[in-house]
């Protein structure tokens, strides 16, 4: 499975070293996240929401486009598997499917709108949209739910034929995700480093030097959003199972603009692993700092604030530029920051 | 004792899972849950206040908060529980059903709370129903009012304190249908609080054999109503009957209020939460619904009013209200279950507080309530009220017109649409 | 045709509350290409000082205070009119010393901390304020109703309506009449230019960026008895605000204005005749425009398109 040619660069890699570090630590993480304070089901919205920001990044990061409507991607998403699960089919895989299939849909329609706009037309776009499906997915009630929520969505078992998995419990629930968070990963891993995603870097860098090179633009544009949007909404389906319902708030603006904060925050701009950083720092400060008081907000947008001012590229970004210095010196070494943070710049 | 059990086993077998995976079995080591357990029989009652402090309703939450706390401080100050200190904790469920769900998962799994108690939002009471019946622990579902609460979203482990659109609509339509006139027009929020509560309110106009001339459906987040104020008054209904929630409502008030519509035509209005009435008093308009005022002339009601007083002096508001009182009723009645139960078996305390009745005088209210063992719905007396013209004080706002007693209000439809789980699928939990 | 008139008339109150809501975030988007996300909690600040002013416990000295609570009520209101936005603008002032960073930047990092600043004041007001709702006093003789059309009016809203139109005027007049609006004009376009003709740049922006704050706490101040003062309230305004630029194109004044009224009359007639998609309704108006027309309705080219 791992490129053998230790002189290969991350970039070509099926599995990097950082994956697989990064993919040790969490598997670990339920013998002791008890033990400093925090709880399994944290650990799953963790992982869920490391995913939705990775495939979100995509879109702001890889591609340069100021998506400030996400959330709606990963509502649709939850909504899909909890209607499939209701109303087609109960089965885990096949539900998964529906809600990455749908999520990708809407986000290809809306793609088809937006794609010729640029900027700020482009952000404000995003968000009109997002406001349409949000508001859509209140007042459909019937189908939804509504505000009530669309419940009592099941943890459905992991099937293989063969031999099947209960995930009810949030323990086997979290290795669950963690799996399909590993192969998520190699996925966009590969996806940001084919051929594919240096076109759609090229196109960050300047639309036109792109179009001049022959690239079909629009249809790039509209292809990563419709891919973003479906793992958005795939990682939707996942936080249905995980909350046991959907709910329409994810799909507000608010809970959009936190997806954008978190993957700034952590670096998502300068590097692949940028939005997972900005997810562990905000779910867990929001945990720990929201049981000492009900101010948060105050302390996490102040903390936002000066990563704007201080540093720009995030905290991905601050580690890198560290190790860069270091490296500048020794200009040798695999120290675990590089295996981390290094190996997923985008330059 | 089995809840631990349960959760340990899980543990553990994430934990072979984990080192399978890992290729390390040396992170195996004392459970923190072994620390909690010797702590032995006199440790205290946890419980876990899941109330909005941000989002929309981030005011009420607070004030459902302080009714909780001053329960909780009484008992204790009665040396506990079955001998036992009650203790508690709180977080921001910010309005949110996905923060209410981690909220709950950690109050539960982390915190070790055997029971959660606060609710506003509708979503966010769903949100906790949820991981409270997956573990077994009871939840209080203190203040969200939606029909749906004790109908199909009702659950075994959930007791519903706060009268609901259907009952306010039992006890104001028929009357109004036959003093003030047979035109009626609804003004319903889009959502489906909204909805439910103008369907009961039209089942109950039409019953009475009044009709409605037009159902204006309000968007959420309205800010402003002048469209609907003018296509009411174009079309010159005897009534308008609104179930509008959240801040819209405020906002609707307002501009009511600026236009002194409210005398032509007459506004019947769903419940009005305190905490939302107190920041703009002159708005108040029509009649509008209540399950208690601060001035019920009913004995215990002003000693009540002093005690919470004396706790909550530095408060933005300045007299309990019905918010309050509910928070401050649900955690009463449940301590007081548990104490009858004689223990805090989970089933023992649903049994016991499905057979709750609590006496007028000990309910500060007009009627004894009792809770209904199907729907899990307290039933209590209903008021209407209306903007007092001759306050005795700043906080004087009520003129209460009427009071229904239970039976007459109770939402007969429930019944059918709520299914309980039988007794033995409720995971075991206890303290 | 009687019955739709008050609806249209309604539409063009509404519409330009709409456009003064918007018009501090126009003049920073316009003038400076930077994406204020914060203005709505200006706009919230704004609402919430002039509550502070206008009540029974203004932050005076105690014998200003007794001096000012003397006051008529018209006086006062007039002069919190002038009072909370200053004081809002002090905070504008600290937030454009942070901006200053970004700029030369991607217009996006303008928008993050824009954006964190907003999340601060909400929670700061909430903290200072408290969660509860408030309301703004105004004076009588532009509360109640009128009869017109045997329809009640309300005369606030038609306050606020003039209001709106008189700012809007003296903001144009200033930008396009007078020096300072050129020199204004050619800094956001030009600064290398401005710098030569040495005009201090740094000050011409934080200028700018401050007037713009202190039309947002205007425009608290004016829509607050009609929506009421809580928390959220910023929130409220802010998505209307980016919107009605949008739809107008970035860097046109009357085409924001003109948005503004549309909005308008979309929320006001569709409330009328398809009442639960009013709301939405501002929402396709701008899906629509933009579709056909990239940078809305009068754009012109700009660098928050790059």
């Amino acid at each position: 499975m791992i490129a053998t040619s230790s002189n290969q660069s991350d970039s070509a890699r099926l599995v990097t070293p950082a994956m697989l570090v990064l993919w040790l630590v969490l598997a670990t993480v339920p013998l002791w996240i008890a033990r400093v304070g925090l709880y399994p089901y944290l650990g799953i919205e963790i992982l869920i929401w490391s995913l939705y920001a990775l495939a979100f990044n995509l879109v702001l990061g890889t591609a340069g486009l100021p998506s400030f409507g996400h959330g709606a991607y990963f509502g649709i998403g939850a909504y899909a598997f909890g209607l499939c699960q209701f109303n087609v089919v109960a089965n885990l895989w096949v539900c998964l499917m529906a809600a990455f299939v749908v999520a990708g849909l809407a986000g290809a329609l809306v793609a088809l709108f937006i794609s010729h706009r640029r900027g700020i037309y482009y952000a404000f776009m995003t968000i009109a949209f997002g406001q349409i499906f949000w508001t859509l997915a209140i007042k459909s009630h019937k189908i939804t739910g509504g505000e009530d929520g669309l419940l009592k969505i099941a943890r459905l078992p992991a099937d293989f034929g063969v031999t099947s998995f209960d995930l009810a419990d949030n323990v086997a629930f979290y290795y669950f995700v963690l799996i399909v968070f590993a192969l998520a990963v190699i996925g966009l891993w590969r996806l940001v480093h084919s051929p594919y995603g240096r076109v759609i870097a090229a196109i960050k860098q300047s639309e036109t030097r792109a179009a001049h090179l022959g690239y079909h633009v629009w249809l790039y544009k509209v292809s990563i959003f419709t891919l973003s949007a479906a793992v958005s909404g795939f990682a939707g389906g996942l936080f249905a199972m995980a909350q046991l319902a959907a709910f329409p708030d994810v799909m507000s603006l608010h809970q959009s603009g936190y997806v954008v904060m978190m993957t700034l925050v952590g670096g998502g701009l300068v590097s692949f692993w940028g939005p997972v950083v900005g997810v562990f720092l905000f779910l867990i400060a929001r945990d720990v700092i929201g049981a000492l008081t009900n101010a948060w907000m105050l302390y996490f947008g102040l903390l936002f604030i000066a990563v704007v001012l201080f540093r720009p590229e995030g905290v991905a970004g601050a580690v890198t530029a560290m190790f860069e210095k270091q490296s500048a010196i020794r200009r040798q070494g695999h120290s675990a920051m590089r295996l981390l943070f290094g190996g997923g710049r985008w330059r | 004792m089995k809840k631990r059990e349960i959760s340990r086993r899980g543990v553990l077998k994430g934990s072979l899972m984990a080192s399978a995976l890992a290729g390390t079995g040396s992170f195996f080591g004392p459970w923190q849950e072994n620390r909690v357990w010797a702590q032995g029989a006199a440790k205290p009652i946890k419980l876990g206040l899941t109330c909005d402090a941000s989002g929309q309703y981030g005011n009420s939450g607070q004030d459902d908060l302080r009714g909780i706390q001053m329960a909780i401080d009484e008992i204790n100050a009665k040396g506990g529980v079955l001998g036992r200190k009650v203790t508690w904790i709180t977080a921001d469920t910010e309005t949110t059903p996905a923060t209410g769900s981690r909220v709950a998962e950690r109050f539960i799994t982390r915190e070790d709370c055997t029971i959660l108690i606060g609710a506003l939002h509708s979503g966010v009471a769903n949100a906790i129903t949820q991981v409270a019946s997956k573990y077994g622990v009871i939840y209080m579902n203190t203040n969200s009012s939606a029909p749906s609460e004790a109908g199909e979203n009702c659950s075994r482990v959930k007791f519903v304190w706060d009268g609901n659109g259907t009952n306010f609509s039992k006890a104001s339509v028929k009357n109004a249908v036959d003093s003030i006139g047979k035109n009626w027009m609804l003004l319903t929020n889009d959502y489906v609080w909204g909805h439910t509560t103008s369907a009961a309110t039209k089942a109950q106009v039409e019953g009475a054999g009044g009709k409605i001339i037009d159902n204006l459906l309000v968007p959420q987040n309205t800010r402003d109503f002048t469209a609907y104020l003018l296509k009411i008054q174009q079309a010159k209904p005897d009534v308008v009957a609104t179930a509008i929630g959240g801040d819209d409502i405020k906002a609707l008030r307002e501009q009511v209020a600026q236009l002194k519509l409210e005398g032509k035509p007459a506004w019947i209005n769903n419940q009005q939460d305190w905490p939302d009435v107190w920041g703009a008093p002159n708005s108040l308009f029509g009649v509008f619904g209540t399950t208690w005022y601060h001035k019920l002339a009913l004995p215990g009601v002003a000693e009540f009013v002093k005690k919470w007083q004396a706790t909550n002096k530095e408060g933005s508001i300045p007299v309990p209200g019905n918010v309050s009182y509910n928070g401050y009723m649900s955690t009463r009645e449940l301590l007081k279950a548990i104490e009858r139960a004689g223990s805090t078996n989970n089933v023992k305390i649903i049994k016991e507080l499905e057979n709750l009745k609590v006496s007028a005088t000990d309910r500060m209210q007009h009627f004894d309530a009792y809770m209904d063992p199907v729907t899990h719905q307290m039933q209590q007396t209903i008021y209407l009220a209306r903007r007092n013209t001759k306050p005795a004080d700043n906080t004087d706002l009520y003129e209460i017109i009427s009071w229904t007693e239970p039976k007459v209000a109770a939402d007969s439809d429930a019944t059918a649409k709520c299914k309980l789980i039988p007794y033995e699928q409720v995971p075991t939990v206890d303290s | 045709m009687f019955d739709l008139l008050p609806h249209i008339l309604n539409g063009l109150t509404l519409g330009l509350l709409f456009a003064l809501i918007a018009l501090g975030f126009m003049l920073i988007v316009g003038l400076m290409e930077q994406i204020n996300l914060a203005h709505g909690s200006l706009f919230a600040l704004g609402a919430y000082f002039a509550m502070q002013l206008m009540g029974s416990r203004p932050p005076f000295p105690a014998e200003l205070a007794k001096a000012w609570l003397a006051l008529p009520l018209g006086w006062r209101y007039a002069a919190t009119l002038i009072l909370a936005p200053a004081a809002v603008g002090i905070v504008g002032i600290a937030i454009e010393f942070c901006m200053r960073r970004t700029y030369g930047k991607d217009p996006l990092y303008g928008l993050l901390l824009t954006f964190g600043a907003a999340m601060v004041i909400e929670e700061m007001i909430r903290l200072t304020w408290g969660t509860r709702d408030y309301v703004l006093q105004v004076p009588q003789a532009v509360s109640g109703g009128f009869l017109f059309q045997d329809l009640i009016w309300s005369t606030y809203r038609f306050y606020a309506a003039g209001i709106a139109v008189a700012i809007i005027g003296l903001v144009w007049l200033l930008i396009e009449k007078t020096s300072f609006g050129a020199t204004v004009k050619a800094g956001a376009h030009d600064s290398e230019i401005v710098r030569a003709l040495g005009i201090n740049l740094t000050r011409l922006r934080l200028l700018v960026f401050v007037f713009g704050t202190m039309l947002a706490a205007i425009a608290g101040i004016i829509v607050a008895p009609i929506w009421g003062i809580r928390p959220h309230m910023g929130v409220d305004a802010v998505i209307p605000a980016f919107l009605v630029i949008v739809l107008g194109g970035v860097g046109s004044f009357w085409g924001a204005v003109i948005a503004g009224l549309l909005v308008g009359l979309s929320v006001g007639l569709t409330g009328a005749y398809a009442s639960e998609w009013s709301l939405l309704s501002m929402y396709v108006l701008l899906v629509g425009v933009v579709t056909v027309r990239a940078r809305g309705l009068w754009g012109k080219k700009s660098v928050l398109e790059a």
